[in-house]
C-alpha cells in the first residue's frame, strides 16, 4: 500500500512538473524573443535560441522605453489602477456598510441594481459610456477612477454586503453608546475587521483596471494618454509596420512587475481570490 | 443605531451611486435607447423603431458568432473545470513541491488578455509554419483550438485554487469514515468529495461560463476574428459592427445586438443563480 | 489623529464627487478657459486625424514647427493602420472631436456628410488646381484631395542586372512573366527572389486587397466606359489570378507564410537585396533612400495582361480628402483652415519632400520623390496613368473579405479557393453596396 503509494505520487510529480514547463515556457519565449534582431523574429523561428548573429542585446529594449512611449504608459496604467483600486475600497466599502446596516426600500433597490450592473456585460454600454464620460470630462488618468469606481462598483459592494453580513453588530452598537459618529464608527470598528476582504477586492479590482484595454481605449483622450495594454495593441500595425522586437520588449516589461509582485505577495493574492470566489 | 446612521448617506452612498449613476445607469438607459436608433454619433439619433432587431435576427454573421461562442463557451467551460478539478486532487495529495506548482498554475491569471492573446498568437503561428499548416489568419480550426488552449491556460489555476480550497474544507473524519468503510479512491472521489464541493463547482461554472460567453480581449488579440470573421465571438462581432463597420446603419444594430448579448448573460446569469440556490437548500 | 485623517480622506472624497457633478453641466465652458493658457498667441485650435501611418513623423514635425511659428496648437493623432474608421468613429463621438479628418473618396464621404464643412469659400480651395481633387456635394466642396500619390513595382537594378536583364526588358505582363521565372528557377544561384513577400498581415495587405485589386477594377471600367458601379462583373479577375499567382510563387517565402509576414518584413527584404521586387508606391520612397541610391532604383507599371500595356503607366490618384468637422467650434474651424492652407503653401516642401506628396495646389514645388518623378516621365512619354478606383470600393469590409480569400487561395491555391476570391469580389461587391443604402 505505502509502495504504491510513493509509485503514484512519483508519476503524479513527473507529470505535474511537465505541466509546469507548459505553463512557464511561453513567457521564457517571449523573454528569449525579446532578445533577438528584429529581422530573426520570424513566424517559424520562434523556437530558435538567439546566436551571436542574432542577438540583439538591449536594444530591443532601449527602442521600447525610448521611443515608443512605454514608461509613460506604464505610467498612465499606475495612476489609473491606483486611483480607480483606492476610490473603489473607499466608497464600495461606505457604501456595502450602508446598505447593510439600514435597511430600508432604497437601500434594497440600489443594492439590487449594484447586483444587476455585474451581469451586464461592457459591450451594452461602451458607446454611450464613452460618450458621458466624455462629455464630463472623465477623460484623463486622473478622474477615470469615477468611470472605474461606477462600472466596478457591483462586484465590489456585493462582496463587501456578503462579508458584513457576517460581522456582529454588538462592537458597533457599543462604539456607538460610547458616542461614536457612524463614521467614526465605520473607520475605527468596522474597516480593521474588513481588512481580509479589503485585500481581496483590491486584487481582484487591480487585476481586472490594470488589465483592462477596452474602456480606456475608449474613454480616455488618446491624443494624451496611452495605456500599457492599449500601447501592446497599437504595436500590431501602427507607426505603418508591425515591430516584433519593441513589442516582445513591451510585453516582458508589462509581465516582469506583474510576477514579481505576485511572487512576493503571493500567498495574499491567492487566498484573495479564494475568499472573493466564495463570497461571490 | 440605524436611525443615527440613516442620515448619513451623503457621506456613505452617494459618491459610489453618482459614480454609479454616471458610469452605469445612464450609459446603460441611453444604450437601450439608441438600440431603437440609428445614429452615427450620440447627439444626431433618429428613431427607427424595432428596425435594429429585425436586422440583427437577419444577420448571418450573428448567428455564427453566436454559434461559434456557445460552442466555445462549452467546450471551454467542462476542459477548464475537469482539468482544473484533476490539478487541485492531485495537488491536495499532499506530494512535495505542491506549492511550487500552485504558484506557478495560478500565474497566468495575472496577465492581462491582450498580452497573452499575442504571446499565444505568436507561439501557435510558429508551431502552425513548422507543421506546414495555415497560420492563425486562415486556419479558423486552429484559431478555435487556440482559444481553447489560451483559455484553459490562464483560467485553470485560478478554478484550481478554487477547487483546492473546497477539498481541503472537507472534514477529514468524513474521508477516513469512507475509507473505513472500505470505499475505494474512485467511490471516495464520487460519493464524498465532489458532493462536498459542489459550491465550488458552481461557483467554478458560473466564473468560466460567463468568462468565456464575454470573452473579448483575448479574441481579439488571438484571431481577431480571422479568417472571415468566423473565429469572431459576439463581444467582438458588436465592437466590429459598432467601429469597424462604415455606414450609420451598423451602429444601431450593434447596439441592438449589445442588449440581444446582455438578455442573453442575464438569462444565464439567472439560470445558475437558481441551480445555486437550490443546491443550497440541499445542504 | 487616525480619526481626523480618515474624516479629511472622506471630505476630499465628497468634495471631489460634488466637483464632478457640478462640472457636468459647466463642461462646455472648461476647455473655452483652459484655452488661453496653452496658447495665449491664438484662438482656436487644431486636431488632426491622420490617415496614414508612413507619414505621422513628418505630420507631427510639421505640427510642431506650425505651433512653435503661431502659437496655435495642433495635435496630431495618427490611426493605427487598418483601424482609421474604428478611431474616426470613437473620436467623432466626443467633445473635443477631431477638426480634421479624411475620408477616402466618395463611397468614405457618404458616411461622414453630415459632418463635413464646406470648404468653397475657403483659401485651401481657391488654390487647388481643378474640381477633380474635390469631394462636392451639389456646389458645396466638402473634401478636398491633398495628395497624389504613385505605386507600381518597385525594381532594384542592381539585382535586375545580375540576373541579365534591364528595366526595359520589362514591357508587359508576359515580360515581367519571363524575368521573374527565369530569376525564381536561378534563385539559388543568384542568391536573391523575383518578389519580396506579399505579406497579407494587416500592416501590408492593402497592398494587395486594394492597391493590387485596383488594377482588374481599373480595366473593367475601361472597358465599360464607367467611373463607378454598383455592380462590379469581375472581367479581368482572371487576370488578378495570374498576377497574384506571379507575385506569390516567385517570392523570398513559402505562400503558406505570407499570412503572418508583415510590411516591414517584405521591405526588409527588399532592402537586404533577397527580393528584386517590391510593390509598393511613392510614400515608401524615404525607407528606400537610406539603403539605395535614385539610380539603383526604378518603378514599373504592375502588368497584369489587360488592356493596352504598350501604353500603360504608374497607378496615380488620390484616396485622400480632407474634410473640416462642421460640428467644430467656429474658432476651431477656421484655425484648422488656416492651418491647412498654410500646409500647402509655406509646408508645400514638406508635403512634396517629407511625406513624398504631389500636391494638386497651384502651389506645389517639384517632389524629389523618385517614383513621383517617373510617373511624370511615363506620362511625358506618352503612357496613361493607371486611376484610382478602389476610392469606389463599397466598404474596409469589403476589402478584409477579398484579402481574406487572396491569403487562403494564397495557401492553397486550387480553383476552389479562388472562385471564393471571385465571389468575394463581385458578389461581396453588391452585397456591400446594398448596405450602404
Amino acid at each position: 500500500m505505502k509502495k504504491k503509494n510513493s509509485a503514484l505520487s512519483t508519476v503524479l510529480t513527473v507529470f505535474l512538473s511537465i505541466l509546469c514547463v507548459a505553463w512557464v515556457y511561453p513567457i521564457v519565449m517571449i523573454l528569449l524573443n525579446s532578445f533577438k534582431v528584429e529581422t530573426a523574429i520570424s513566424t517559424s523561428g520562434v523556437f530558435q535560441l538567439p546566436n551571436a548573429a542574432t542577438f540583439a542585446g538591449l536594444a530591443n529594449y532601449v527602442n521600447a522605453v525610448g521611443s515608443k512611449g512605454f514608461l509613460s504608459a506604464f505610467g498612465t496604467s499606475m495612476v489609473i489602477t491606483i486611483t480607480s483600486v483606492v476610490a473603489i475600497l473607499l466608497c464600495c466599502s461606505m457604501c456595502a456598510w450602508y446598505i447593510t446596516r439600514v435597511e430600508n426600500f432604497f437601500t434594497k433597490m440600489v443594492y439590487f441594481l449594484f447586483v444587476f450592473s455585474m451581469v451586464v456585460p461592457f459591450q451594452m454600454l461602451m458607446f454611450t459610456l464613452a460618450a458621458t464620460s466624455d462629455q464630463l470630462k472623465l477623460n484623463t488618468p486622473w478622474n477615470i477612477w469615477v468611470i472605474y469606481l461606477g462600472f466596478g462598483a457591483g462586484l465590489a459592494v456585493f462582496m463587501f454586503t456578503g462579508f458584513m453580513k457576517s460581522i456582529p453588530l454588538e462592537i458597533e452598537e457599543a462604539a456607538m453608546i460610547d458616542g461614536c459618529n457612524p463614521l467614526q464608527t465605520f473607520f475605527m470598528i468596522v474597516l480593521p475587521v474588513l481588512k481580509p476582504t479589503m485585500i481581496s477586492v483590491g486584487i481582484l479590482e487591480t487585476m481586472w483596471v490594470w488589465n483592462d484595454y477596452l474602456l480606456p481605449y475608449l474613454v480616455l483622450d488618446r491624443k494624451k494618454y496611452t495605456t500599457v495594454p492599449i500601447l501592446i495593441q497599437y504595436f500590431k500595425g501602427s507607426f505603418g509596420r508591425v515591430e516584433m522586437g519593441p513589442m516582445m520588449a513591451c510585453i516582458m516589461l508589462t509581465v516582469l512587475p506583474i510576477i514579481i509582485v505576485y511572487l512576493v505577495c503571493q500567498k495574499y493574492i491567492i487566498d484573495g481570490v479564494v475568499a472573493g470566489a466564495v463570497k461571490g | 443605531m440605524v436611525k443615527a446612521t440613516k442620515k448619513w448617506w451623503p457621506i456613505f452612498v452617494l459618491p459610489t451611486f453618482l459614480a454609479f449613476i454616471i458610469g452605469f445607469i445612464v450609459p446603460f438607459l441611453e444604450g437601450l435607447y439608441l438600440s431603437f436608433c440609428k445614429f452615427t454619433t450620440i447627439n444626431k439619433a433618429a428613431w427607427v423603431g424595432i428596425g435594429n432587431y429585425v436586422k440583427v435576427f437577419e444577420d448571418a454573421q450573428f448567428w455564427t458568432s453566436l454559434g461559434f461562442t456557445a460552442s466555445f463557451t462549452v467546450v471551454s467551460t467542462i476542459l477548464i473545470n475537469v482539468l482544473a478539478f484533476a490539478v487541485a486532487l492531485a495537488l491536495t495529495k499532499g506530494i512535495k513541491g505542491t506549492n511550487v506548482f500552485r504558484t506557478v498554475y495560478f500565474m497566468p491569471n495575472l496577465i492581462g488578455g491582450i498580452v497573452l492573446g499575442y504571446i499565444w498568437n505568436i507561439l501557435i503561428n510558429c508551431v502552425l509554419s513548422i507543421a506546414g499548416q495555415p497560420l492563425l489568419a486562415l486556419n479558423n480550426k486552429a484559431g478555435y483550438w487556440g482559444m481553447i488552449i489560451l483559455m484553459c491556460w490562464q483560467q485553470i489555476g485560478y478554478m484550481m485554487i478554487i477547487y483546492i480550497a473546497g477539498l481541503q474544507s472537507i472534514p477529514g473524519s468524513l474521508i477516513e469514515a469512507a475509507r473505513i468503510d472500505g470505499a475505494t479512491g474512485w467511490q471516495t472521489l464520487i460519493k464524498v468529495k465532489i458532493p462536498n464541493v459542489m459550491p465550488s463547482i458552481t461557483i467554478c461554472m458560473f466564473l468560466t461560463l460567463t468568462n468565456s460567453f464575454k470573452l473579448f480581449d483575448q479574441n481579439l488579440a488571438l484571431t481577431g476574428g480571422d479568417p472571415n470573421h468566423s473565429t469572431e465571438m459576439l463581444a467582438l462581432n458588436i465592437y466590429n459592427n459598432f467601429y469597424a463597420r462604415s455606414g450609420a446603419a451598423w451602429k444601431g444594430i450593434g447596439q441592438a445586438k449589445a442588449v440581444v448579448f446582455c438578455l442573453m448573460v442575464i438569462a444565464i446569469s439567472m439560470i445558475q443563480l437558481k441551480a445555486t440556490r437550490s443546491k443550497e437548500v440541499q445542504q | 489623529m487616525k480619526k481626523l485623517f480618515a474624516m479629511l480622506l472622506v471630505l476630499a472624497m465628497v468634495l471631489s464627487m460634488a466637483a464632478c457633478g457640478a462640472s457636468a453641466p459647466a463642461a462646455t465652458e472648461a476647455p473655452a478657459a483652459e484655452k488661453p493658457a496653452e496658447a495665449p498667441a491664438a484662438e482656436g485650435s487644431v486636431y488632426y486625424l491622420n490617415f496614414k501611418p508612413e507619414q505621422d513623423e513628418a505630420w507631427q514635425n510639421l505640427a510642431k514647427e506650425y505651433t512653435e511659428k503661431t502659437g496655435v496648437p495642433v495635435t496630431v493623432l495618427t490611426a493605427a493602420s487598418g483601424t482609421y474608421e474604428e478611431t474616426l468613429m470613437a473620436e467623432m463621438g466626443k467633445s473635443e472631436a477631431p477638426t480634421l479628418f479624411q475620408v477616402n473618396g466618395p463611397v468614405g464621404l457618404a458616411n461622414w456628410m453630415d459632418y463635413c464643412y464646406d470648404l468653397s469659400g475657403s483659401e485651401l480651395y481657391s488654390h487647388l488646381v481643378g474640381d477633380d481633387f474635390a469631394l462636392k456635394d451639389g456646389n458645396a466642396v466638402l473634401g478636398i484631395g491633398y495628395a497624389l500619390e504613385t505605386y507600381g513595382i518597385i525594381v532594384n537594378k542592381t539585382l535586375l542586372e545580375k540576373a541579365g536583364y534591364t528595366v526595359d526588358d520589362i514591357q508587359s505582363f508576359a515580360d515581367l512573366k519571363k524575368v521573374a521565372e527565369d530569376i525564381t528557377a536561378r534563385s539559388a544561384e543568384l542568391g536573391f527572389s523575383a518578389f519580396s513577400s506579399a505579406g497579407m498581415e494587416s500592416s501590408s495587405d492593402w497592398r494587395f486587397k486594394t492597391h493590387l485589386a485596383n488594377l482588374p477594377i481599373y480595366f473593367e471600367y475601361q472597358a465599360d466606359g464607367i467611373s463607378t458601379t454598383t455592380a462590379i462583373k469581375g472581367t479581368y479577375l482572371d487576370n488578378y489570378r495570374q498576377i497574384w499567382d506571379l507575385y506569390i510563387n516567385n517570392s523570398t517565402c513559402a505562400p503558406a507564410e505570407l499570412s503572418a509576414k508583415t510590411g516591414d518584413d517584405s521591405l526588409n527584404e527588399f532592402r537586404n537585396g533577397q527580393a528584386a521586387f517590391y510593390q509598393n508606391g511613392s510614400w515608401a520612397y524615404g525607407d528606400l533612400t537610406g539603403t539605395f541610391s535614385d539610380d539603383e532604383l526604378a518603378m514599373i507599371p504592375i502588368y497584369i495582361g489587360a488592356g493596352d500595356e504598350a501604353k500603360q503607366g504608374l497607378c496615380t490618384g488620390c484616396e485622400n480628402y480632407w474634410c473640416v468637422n462642421k460640428d467644430a467650434d467656429q474658432a476651431d474651424i477656421d484655425a484648422t483652415l488656416t492651418f491647412l492652407n498654410w500646409c500647402v503653401t509655406e509646408g508645400a516642401e514638406a508635403l512634396a519632400n517629407d511625406m513624398g506628396f504631389v500636391i494638386p495646389f497651384d502651389t506645389a514645388v517639384e517632389s524629389n520623390n523618385l517614383f513621383a518623378r517617373m510617373a511624370n516621365a511615363y506620362i511625358a512619354d506618352g503612357k496613361t496613368p493607371v486611376s484610382w478606383n478602389f476610392t469606389t470600393m463599397p466598404s474596409e469590409e469589403w476589402k478584409n473579405m477579398v484579402g481574406q480569400a487572396l491569403t487562403a487561395y494564397a495557401a492553397d491555391q486550387t480553383d476552389a479557393n479562388w472562385d471564393a476570391v471571385v465571389t468575394a469580389f463581385v458578389d461581396g461587391w453588391a452585397s456591400e453596396y446594398a448596405l450602404l443604402g
